[in-house]
């Protein structure tokens, strides 16, 4: 469907001014490197102040590893680390997915009758207020060992950004566009899939923008307290050794999963949602 | 049929189309009520441009909306040839243009007018793309079929929720304000576009403005409501031959017209025309 069409090339002929697709692509990419530029040069400056400080004052390496040390182990084990990062990874996504697909359903059977909202509403209030740490060591529980009891949790804390965002998309119609459609007198499935759903999208993406980072915490929580697999209990386990270079890699695979995950997340809004106001201002830093 | 003889037949059925019985309406109750209209009588024959003029809050939208049964009018009645708004709307009598163009963002153009074909249960496939293309080209819109609505200038997108509004081939065009957030260069062209196009289908429109000069140019008759609460001021028939071209209104005719319509906007009491 159209939706899912990506940004079409502007021609001449079209009033708003536009650049060739080529153009634009390198325009993306010289953004990439303009955006990446300055973080990059500002880790690596702080990454070697570190190392200075750490070697030069003399502290413990149980206390703070240099970065070298970290380097060393992270690139010396990487097999290690990346079959971890993939399980937690694995689960992250899985318990995201299954929190949107719940949370969808949900929002639409709120969006649907005014007493089922006030109904489901409070139990995902609920949901929300209670910390997820609370409820990890329940699921463990309940859910036993496995990729399964994290899903649950990375589920549970996915849940809530994404139902309420999409039930406010799917209230949040242009009113104008509504009576449009009943004017031409539209069956109840058409307002949906052809201008509920539609409309809802750009909430949808803010949520995941919120909810995919939450989905690795909430893997990360659950792998604490099932010390088997993933790089929630590498932490575990390399805090028990106080082994400070194993714990720091870790960390760091975390933030490269998190940051790829919102790159990706924010790629396919981009081709999703080329139409929404949000994706028109120019090339913002 | 061309429009002059369609013209002609109108006057000789001179057949109501849309009948006004009593129609008042009041938006809350208790202390928040506010009367929007009251007791509007009229009758719109087929095939008759009809603009409604008056100042801003005085009832236009409330009066396109309980005819589109968008609105249930708290007093009175509105019958579409004795059927009631809502019969009329299930029967798809109905088109619209608003001031916002209200188009679907995710949709090209063309994408958009074929909204209104997909919103229709009865309509079949084969001509439909065919229909698409000639409507975008009657609005003059023919290199932009596939330009999505950011791509496209206020006036081009009011064009494509006009050839959506076609699309429905309407007996009954509904138009709130359409060119109201146009400008001043663009306005009139729209107008005599929209001149063009009407008169080349047997429509019925309901033109809601606030320009007097639209009003005239466009119009067979102009219902002059009175600030809120609306009530019909009086109805002036236009007597300007068609079609009506570019400059009409340069005419003295024309000036008479709009001298005429500023005067009872302003509350004067109708004086014989002097033409
Ligand atoms: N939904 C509503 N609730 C309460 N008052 C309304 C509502 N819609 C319109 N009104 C009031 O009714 C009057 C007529 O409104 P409207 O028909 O929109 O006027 P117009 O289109 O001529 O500007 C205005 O005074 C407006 O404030
Ligand atoms: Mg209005």
């Amino acid at each position: 469907m159209s939706l899912l069409q990506s940004k079409p090339a502007q021609n001449d002929t079209m009033p708003v001014g536009g650049s060739s697709p080529q153009s634009r692509h390198f325009a993306n990419l010289s953004r990439f490197a303009r955006r990446g530029f300055f973080p990059i040069i500002t880790l690596a400056a702080v990454g070697a102040l570190w190392e200075v400080i750490v070697r030069v004052s003399g502290v413990a390496e149980y206390l703070v590893p240099t970065p070298s040390a970290v380097w060393s182990r992270l690139t010396g084990d990487l097999g290690y680390f990346l079959f971890h990062g993939l399980i937690t990874l694995y689960e992250s996504l899985g318990g995201f997915a299954m929190g949107t697909v719940v949370a969808v359903v949900a929002a639409g059977v709120m969006a649907h009758s005014r007493l089922l909202e006030r109904t489901v509403y409070p139990i995902a209030l609920l949901i929300k207020v209670t910390p997820i740490v609370a409820i990890a060591p329940l699921f463990v529980i309940w859910f036993g060992f496995g990729s399964f009891p994290k899903m649950m949790i990375a589920a549970l804390i996915t849940f809530f950004p994404v139902m309420v965002n999409t039930f406010i998309g799917l209230r949040s119609v242009n009113p104008t566009t509504m009576d449009f459609f009943r004017l031409l007198d539209a069956g109840q499935a058409h307002v949906l899939f052809k201008l509920r759903v539609p409309s809802a999208l750009p909430y949808l993406f803010a949520a995941f923008r919120i909810a995919v980072p939450l989905s690795v915490i909430g893997a990360v929580v659950g792998e604490w307290f099932t010390g088997d697999r993933g790089l929630g209990s590498v932490i575990i386990v390399a805090h028990h050794n106080i082994d400070m270079p194993t714990l720091f890699s870790a960390i760091a695979v975390l933030a490269c999963i998190g940051l790829g995950l919102t790159g990706i997340t924010a790629l396919i809004e981009r081709r999703v949602l080329f139409w929404h106001d949000s994706q028109q201002s120019g090339p913002g830093l | 049929m061309g429009r002059g003889d369609w013209e002609q037949s109108v006057v000789e059925n001179r057949k109501p189309h849309v009948t006004f019985r009593g129609l008042t309406h009041e938006y809350g109750n208790g202390d928040a009520r506010v009367t929007a209209l009251t007791d509007i009588d009229l009758e719109i024959y087929e095939g008759e441009f009809v603009s409604i003029i008056g100042p801003s809050g005085c009832g236009k939208t409330t009066l396109l909306r309980i005819v589109g049964d968008l609105l249930t009018p708290t007093h009175g009645t509105v019958r579409i040839d004795h059927a009631t708004p809502y019969e009329a709307r299930h029967q798809r009598l109905f088109g619209a243009v608003f001031q916002d163009a209200a188009l679907l963002p995710w949709r090209t153009a063309a994408e958009n007018v074929s909204l209104s074909f997909e919103l229709n249960r009865d309509a079949d496939g084969d001509d439909k793309n065919r229909d698409v293309d000639e409507l975008l080209d009657t609005v003059g819109l023919g290199g932009f079929h596939d330009s999505y609505p950011y791509q496209l200038s206020g006036g081009m997108k009011q064009r494509v929720a006009l050839a959506r509004a076609l699309a429905a081939r309407p007996r009954i065009l509904l138009m709130d304000e359409p060119f109201g957030s146009l400008d001043e260069i663009t306005r009139p062209d729209m107008g005599y576009e929209l001149l063009r196009i009407w008169e080349g289908r047997p429509t019925t429109v309901l033109f809601v403005t606030h320009s007097i000069v639209e009003a005239v140019m466009l119009s067979d008759r102009v219902i002059v409501l009175s600030p809120r609460p609306g009530e019909i001021v009086d109805v002036v028939d236009i007597e300007l031959s068609r079609p009506r071209l570019q400059f009409i209104e340069e005419s003295q005719e024309f000036a008479d017209y709009t001298a005429l319509m500023r005067g009872l906007l302003k509350g004067a009491r109708r004086e014989p025309l002097a033409v």
